[in-house]
């Protein structure tokens, strides 16, 4: 069995319900002792800036920035999508805990040591 | 039910990630073979606690849902 685990996320205020869901299913595989990725990238990567989660709650679901605060604090790891997070000329100098601005070849690198991935 | 358990954390209604999350920490503090008693409400808790268990090393010594008693793994 994998001990590594990645969940893909494309979606943020677009799709709150998505972004909701990714978070709370990264936080399942974290505390089931996976070595858990969330992988931001298109409209995912807005989810990488201070402040931007605050008003997403979701109903029947905690809010998303408790998700995310809870994913980093139990050693979740974000990557965000460089090319993407240029394209939004998001804030580099300004992201949540956990997360990491990387190119492609790092989320390859992950996967490629026969890490599950589910993509929302 | 005749087993102790160690610890007793009511979870109420919160389920999935949230909860796996938080009984990682909470069994975490457990030492080596003490009994975690869990409650949860959760509808999809008869189906994922003993998976988690399966997953982490955990032994689940009873299901009666909502309680579930975990004993902590050895190592």
């Amino acid at each position: 069995m994998a001990n590594r685990f990645c969940v893909s996320l494309t979606h943020a205020k677009d799709n709150s319900d998505k972004a909701t869901v990714a978070f709370v299913v990264a936080n399942a595989a974290l505390g089931s002792g996976k070595e858990t990725l969330v992988f931001l990238s298109v409209e995912g990567v807005r989810l990488s800036q201070p402040g931007y989660a605050d008003d997403i709650r979701e109903e029947g679901f905690a809010p998303l920035r408790e998700l995310m605060e809870n994913f980093a604090k139990g050693g979740g790891t974000m990557y965000v999508c460089s090319p993407c997070f240029k394209k939004r000329k998001l804030d580099e100098n300004r992201l949540v805990p956990g997360a990491a601005i990387v190119g492609g070849a790092k989320l390859v690198e992950f996967l490629s040591d026969g890490s599950p991935c589910v993509s929302y | 039910m005749g087993i102790e358990a160690e610890a007793v954390w009511d979870a109420g209604d919160m389920g999935c990630g949230e909860l796996l999350l938080e009984l990682r920490a909470r069994v975490a503090g457990l030492r080596p073979g003490q009994v975690f008693e869990l409650i949860a409400h959760d509808l999809g808790a008869p189906a994922d606690i003993p998976a988690w268990c399966r997953l982490t090393g955990h032994t689940l010594v009873s299901q009666e849902h909502p309680v579930y008693r975990i004993r902590r793994k050895e190592s």
